[in-house]
């Protein structure tokens, strides 16, 4: 049994993981579940959760565990599939499909630890918890070649020219203070203070290959764009869960916005001094407003959502959150989106948990084209599922499954003109190095598997 | 006496003793720990096990708690006891006993448009059979006339159906018609079912756009190769198609709520807002958003005693009107082969009320039905907004409300005017400052419709009525069919692409004016026909006569274009046999005529095929979304005969008819055969044989389909299923017609030069294993390599459409019952497959040496849908 223990704490450890998408290099990727418990359930535990980090979501969840002091270790392990595309024309002129030019798999790791501690005095239940966990995530990487056009009518390889890369990392996290107390079965308040802090560093590169500098005689410089900022902010969030019976209870949580202290430059240059994007012009096309990378805020966020325990010959629990996120706090392009969440939890043979669940979640890509700055919608489905067991007595071991895929265009990553050397092609004449702007945009397919275990204790 | 005495104390005893055992489904928490020699944790397991699982059946349930060994049961087993106890009440009862028709009646929902709604209400609340009248009956699915007619032939003479039993015995019925009856209604006795009924449902579906809406979406509003034009010659340009214009990418995701309310059969209302793809979502909705783009209705059915017996519908909102066979009304949006009127191809007749996904072809406003004796008489208004094809007919410049419209349209993808105004005026700067290009575009709630209607319905004898349905639609918008020449020039955007109009088109310039010279400026279109039915012993005749009225003279017959369909219905014990001829004329141009046919209206035309050379190619909706019937001339047998327990030809149809508009014939058979050797195990085979020839000297093209399908079904324990299937293919055709020059003047078609011969063959496989009564999952794997045949393929939710090169799906989906009144499903699917698409469109270049390959596109799709289903 030792040996199981010991093999499962590796996994558990060896597995923590986040990993994320290159559209989030700059704005981050808020971490939305940390638990697999809630990560199986389709992220919908706003009115009940019985694990440690499900208190994230509402820290009034915090008196769902049982009494005494508990731990919970969780990690996963998150693989994104990034196809990057250009449109494809027929020879009438119509858009008829889309070629990968760049195909970029990673996978990056991380873990999040807290303890709690629970106690009955009277009518009340008292509960708080010490939490370390990921809170944003600026890890993304991203790779492409850029090959000439000689050799390939011999079906030999082009030589490549250039490597371009995009590597960005660091991440915000919280060491998160909560407390909860439960009045007798009627229902329960939770408060989270948490400090957020952390950094970023991306850098944008491109480096020309010796074969491109011999063509060139040497007279390439390669490219490094660099970006590091160091965050801090204070976050609250508050929760209350209502037991109306023993077959239904709610919840609701409230997530203020979250505005950061930044220090740090973009190419050496103070970031408070350099604008991110315009987000508003006037009629002559004058900027109006305008961030900086000076400038991060988290949206506010408010959840409502129900956990239904019906008589079912499995034991059965149904969790539906809806979720208002105000995005437009954080950039004024931004429409303020709802976020669909339902889990489903069978006990079969009242025994092995099957948990399956599905969310919809909606948020954006910023681009600009020519200096016009402008925002898509982009939706992201995930389907969910997980199981888990109790061992020793005193600890549980879940895991749990995320699926997403997801489909949105976006400009070119490094645009074309860039490389419109003379020298560097063969048959120059015949090629339009242009930069593809909004008209031609890329075609960007995502898919997203991540792979979520934690090890729960309870004294 | 003292025996008596004796007896009566010892019974006393027992119950007394029995009195004293704790009832595991009565006792409180209290009890149960203060009573039973079991320790608190137990106590509280026994409580939750009660409270969230199931009430006890038998003290050896207990076992089932994981705190309880056998040692703890012995104990336990003489101080306890189990009385029947059920939390269901008898509705939740009944949807059990019969949830397995309504989750049939759901898988078929797609193609049923709404229907299933009406028929799940009756399963649960059903109707005493012996007071229904005729089209009460004939409206439930799978019941023939003939088996309507015996059910009210006993009726009406005093006698009453006392069982189901009984209404096996009635002279005349079916096995079939009565085995599908019995759930739907009652016989002495109302089931105990509650009065009051509420049914919410949430459907997300995230699926890509099909083939024919993509390539719509994705051609160039900017032709390349636009020969007059002086502007510059860009290369492929994504924002120049609605695709790229509108960021079409991640638009995938179509929601549905509906909710749905009934007091008894009496009282009901129900309303639907469906958010298709890219459009807004119900959150952001306002309440005129709410109001136009939903649906909704309230109804009110139930018998009147004045001056007799009465029967009376009266709906207000959105409602449904069908009548005969469909010839002058039937509102849907969906267009169905081969819509027999039988079986599950049942179409219901009368006034109900709707929200099913209709838009373009719903009716709103008010409808009364009202039936007495042997007379029935509905009148109905509608007055609503419909989308529509606009032209710039008074050539401004412009598309403005003075523009005729072509015809109706039902848009895949129900762009706001605003955005198709946006997008217009960029394709025409785009193109060129000074010239508007786009001539012709759809609109929303472009035009007024305003809507009379009425149907009576005589029956002088049971089985046997005659009836008369009309409307008339009046516009506030005149609705003009150019010339051919005029329109070639409006829906075709440069001359050198006018050759691919053909005969076939002439299904578009005989569209319905309201203006034309000969007949003069109106502002309405008026349908009137006339329908009948007589049962006579085993075989039901009924058929439909209608017309469209252009010449004025509504009463003299025969005058207008018109359509006719007679159909007869022969039963047996074990098998039935139905024939159903059908004559539209081309002109019959009825936007709610629904009734039999092969295929839908705009077939093999401009609107079909010819997507790149229309002027704006949203127009390809005419065809994609069509659904009417096309004018068609033939005959149709369909039989079903069970030759012995073991071997039943499931079903079997011939079908010989010539396509009015070229003339073309057609004869399509399919024969569907089952062997079960036993109960457990079924092999079926089928076979389909399509012919479609032109019968004329050029011998333009005959194309040739068959497909052969192996399926083997075995039915495993606790109602698991697994399914192996074999498809194999064969077509032969001409060479892609639509690129010939093939012009409607005779002898100027080009000679196809030869057939060619496609074979595509499919392998499948799917297993469905049930964890217990309240979890099922299925799963299913099949891959194809198909050359460019295609093969449908009936997933448990939907029909999916499988083609292209060669490719493969897998898809599970999870069924859960997560309450007696909840449900949920998610179903996940992946598919991938390379498509032919370049190997079509480059057809007339020919490629030189080093110049091209034919690259062909890989595609991958991912398709979740969830549906959350709560009955209260």
């Amino acid at each position: 049994m030792k040996k199981a223990f010991f093999i499962i704490t590796l996994i558990t450890i060896i597995s923590g993981l986040y990993s994320y998408s290159i559209l989030e290099k700059e704005t981050g990727n808020i971490i939305g579940n940390l638990d697999p418990y809630s990560a199986a359930m389709g992220s919908a535990v706003g009115a009940g959760g019985f694990r440690l980090f499900d208190s994230m979501v509402n820290p009034a969840n915090l008196t769902g565990l049982k009494n005494g002091f508990g731990f919970q270790g969780t990690g996963s392990f998150l693989m994104d599939s990034d196809n990057r595309s250009l449109p494809m024309y027929n020879s009438f002129d119509a858009y008829c499909g889309d070629a990968v030019y760049a195909s970029n798999v990673n996978t990056f790791a991380d873990f999040a630890g807290g303890i709690y501690y629970k106690r009955v005095i009277s009518d009340f239940e008292l509960a708080a918890s010490l939490q370390y966990r990921p809170q944003v995530s600026f890890k993304a990487d991203y790779f492409e070649q850029v090959r000439n056009n000689r050799n390939s009518d011999d079906n030999g390889y082009p030589p490549k020219i250039a490597q371009n890369s995009i590597e960005s990392k660091g991440g915000i996290n919280a060491i998160a203070f909560q407390t909860a107390f439960k009045y007798m079965n009627i229902g329960s308040l939770g408060l989270e203070v948490a400090q957020l802090s952390g950094d970023s560093e991306m850098e944008r590169s491109v480096i020309w290959t010796p074969e491109a500098q011999d063509m060139m005689n040497d007279t390439l410089n390669d490219t490094i764009n660099t970006l590091e900022r160091e965050f801090s902010a204070i976050q609250f969030i508050v929760g209350a869960n209502i037991h109306f019976s023993k077959r239904f209870d709610l919840g609701l949580s409230f997530t203020p916005k979250t505005e950061f202290d930044i220090t740090g430059n973009k190419d050496g240059v103070d970031v408070n001094n350099v604008v991110f994007v315009y987000t508003k012009f006037d009629s002559t096309g004058t900027p109006l407003d305008s961030l900086t990378f000076a400038q991060y805020i988290l949206p506010m966020n408010a959840r409502i959502g129900f956990s239904f325990k019906p008589r079912n010959i499995m034991q059965t629990v149904m969790n539906c959150d809806i979720e208002y996120i105000k995005w437009s706090d954080t950039n004024p392009l931004y429409d303020d989106a709802i976020n669909y969440y339902i889990g489903v939890e069978h006990m079969i043979n009242n025994k092995i948990p099957f948990r399956f669940g599905f969310n919809y979640t909606t948020s954006y890509g910023l681009h600009e084209d020519s200096g016009f700055v402008f925002a898509n919608e982009i939706t992201t489905p995930t389907f969910t599922t997980g199981t888990g067991f109790t061992f020793l007595d005193k600890f549980t071991f879940d895991i749990s499954l995320e699926y997403s895929n997801r489909q949105y265009e976006a400009l070119d990553l490094f645009m074309d003109s860039y490389y419109d050397h003379e020298d560097l092609w063969e048959n120059y004449y015949y090629l339009n190095l242009q930069d593809r702007g909004w008209e031609n945009p890329d075609t960007v397919k995502e898919t997203f598997i991540n792979l979520k275990s934690a090890i729960s204790f309870k004294w | 006496m003292k025996k008596l005495l004796m007896v009566s104390l010892l019974i006393m005893l027992i119950i007394s003793i029995a009195e004293a055992k704790i009832d595991l489904n009565t006792a409180t928490l209290l009890e149960l720990k203060t009573q039973l020699p079991i320790t608190d944790k137990q106590a509280n397991d026994i409580y939750d096990y009660r409270f969230y699982n199931s009430f006890f059946q038998s003290i050896y349930q207990l076992r089932e708690i994981e705190s309880i060994d056998q040692e703890t049961l012995n104990s336990l087993k003489p101080l306890v006891s189990v009385s029947h106890y059920d939390e269901k009440d008898e509705s939740a009862q009944r949807r059990d006993d019969i949830y397995y028709l309504i989750e049939r009646l759901g898988s078929n929902e797609g193609l049923q448009e709404g229907m299933s709604d009406i028929w799940e209400d009756y399963l649960i609340s059903p109707r005493n059979i012996n007071k229904l009248a005729f089209s009460d009956i004939l409206n439930l699915p799978n019941t023939s006339p003939i088996d309507v007619a015996a059910i009210l032939n006993r009726v009406a003479v005093g006698d009453s159906i006392s069982s189901y039993r009984d209404l096996r015995k009635s002279p005349g019925i079916s096995y079939y018609g009565a085995k599908n009856l019995q759930n739907y209604v009652y016989y002495k006795e109302q089931p105990e079912v509650r009065d009051i009924y509420f049914d919410y449902q949430m459907k997300y579906n995230d699926s890509p756009y099909g083939d024919s809406e993509k390539e719509m979406y994705l051609e160039s509003m900017i032709r390349f190769d636009y020969p007059d034009s002086d502007a510059p010659k860009t290369p492929g340009i994504k924002r120049q198609s609605y695709w790229g214009y509108f960021n079409m990418e991640s638009d995938r995701a179509t929601m549905m709520n509906k909710l749905r309310m009934r007091y008894k059969n009496q009282f009901k209302a129900g309303f639907i807002y469906e958010t298709p793809k890219g459009s807004t979502p119900i959150f952001d909705s306002n309440s005129k958003t709410l109001f136009d783009e939903g649906k909704f209705y309230v109804g009110y059915e139930n018998n009147i005693n004045f001056l007799g017996k009465n029967f009376l519908k009266v709906y207000a909102g959105n409602f449904r009107a069908t009548f005969g066979e469909g010839l002058v009304m039937e509102n849907t949006d969906s267009y169905s082969p081969r819509k027999t009127g039988y079986g599950f191809n049942k179409r219901i007749t009368g006034i109900i009320g709707d929200i099913s996904r209709t838009q373009e072809y719903a009716l709103r406003g008010i409808a009364l039905d009202w039936k007495r004796n042997n007379m029935n008489a509905v009148v109905f208004l509608s007055s609503d907004k419909k989308d529509a094809v606009v032209y710039d007919s008074n050539e401004n410049g412009e598309l403005d409300d003075d523009d005729y419209i072509l015809g109706y349209i039902n848009m895949t993808n129900r762009f706001s005017n605003d955005e198709l105004e946006e997008s217009e005026a960029f394709f025409n700067t785009e193109y060129d400052d000074n010239v508007n290009q786009v001539k012709i575009a759809p609109r929303l709630d472009a035009l007024q419709e305003d809507i009379i209607g009425g149907h009576f319905e005589y029956t002088p004898f049971i089985g046997t009525h005659i009836g008369f349905t009309g409307y008339e639609a009046v516009y506030d918008r005149e609705f003009v069919v150019p010339e051919e020449d005029e329109l070639k020039e409006i829906l075709i955007y440069h001359s050198d692409y006018f050759d691919k109009w053909k005969i076939t088109d002439n299904e578009i310039t005989s569209m319905y004016s309201t203006k034309t010279t000969e007949y003069g400026d109106k502002d309405f279109r008026r349908v009137v026909g006339f329908d009948w039915r007589t049962v006579l012993n085993n075989t039901s005749i009924q058929g439909e006569y209608a017309e469209l009225e252009i010449d004025g003279r509504l009463g003299k017959i025969g005058d207008d274009p018109s359509a006719l369909l007679i159909s007869s219905y022969t039963q047996f014990d074990n098998l039935y046999l139905i024939t159903i001829y059908r004559d539209y004329d081309l002109d019959f141009d009825n936007p709610y005529h629904r009734s039999f046919s092969e295929s839908e209206r705009f077939d093999d035309t401009v609107f079909d095929k010819l997507t790149y050379g229309l002027n704006n190619t949203l127009l390809n909706d005419m065809y994609n979304n069509s659904a009417q019937p096309s004018a068609e001339k033939g005959i149709y047998f369909e039989t079903r005969y069970q030759f012995h327990q073991m071997l039943t030809l499931n079903k079997a149809y011939l079908d010989i008819w010539e396509r009015k508009s070229d003339a073309r014939r057609g004869v399509r058979t399919e024969v569907k055969l089952e062997f079960k050797p036993i109960h457990q195990l079924r092999f079926r085979i089928r076979h389909k044989h399509q012919v479609k020839r032109y019968d004329d000297e050029m011998e333009r093209g005959m194309s040739q389909a068959d497909e052969t399908e192996l399926k083997f079904i075995t039915y495993l324990s606790n109602y698991d299923k697994l399914q192996l299937g074999y498809i194999y293919a064969r077509v032969l055709q001409p060479p892609y017609l639509s690129i010939l020059s093939n012009p409607s003047e005779p002898g100027a078609a080009d000679m196809a030069q030869a057939q060619t011969l496609t074979t595509g063959d499919m392998i499948y496989l799917d297993y469905t294993h049930n964890f217990n009564k309240n979890l099922k999952v299925i799963g299913a794997f099949s891959m194809w390599y198909a050359n460019g045949a295609s093969f449908w393929d009936f997933e448990d939710i939907e029909l999916d459409f499988d083609h292209s090169d060669r490719g493969y799906k897998m898809w599970f989906n999870i069924h859960s019952r997560i309450a007696n009144n909840v449900y949920l499903s998610i179903k996940y699917k992946y598919k991938q497959f390379l498509t032919r698409e370049l190997e079509f469109r480059d057809y007339n270049d020919i490629p030189e040496e080093g110049e091209y390959y034919f690259q062909r596109v890989e595609r991958k799709e991912n398709i979740v849908r969830l549906q959350l289903d709560w009955k209260f």
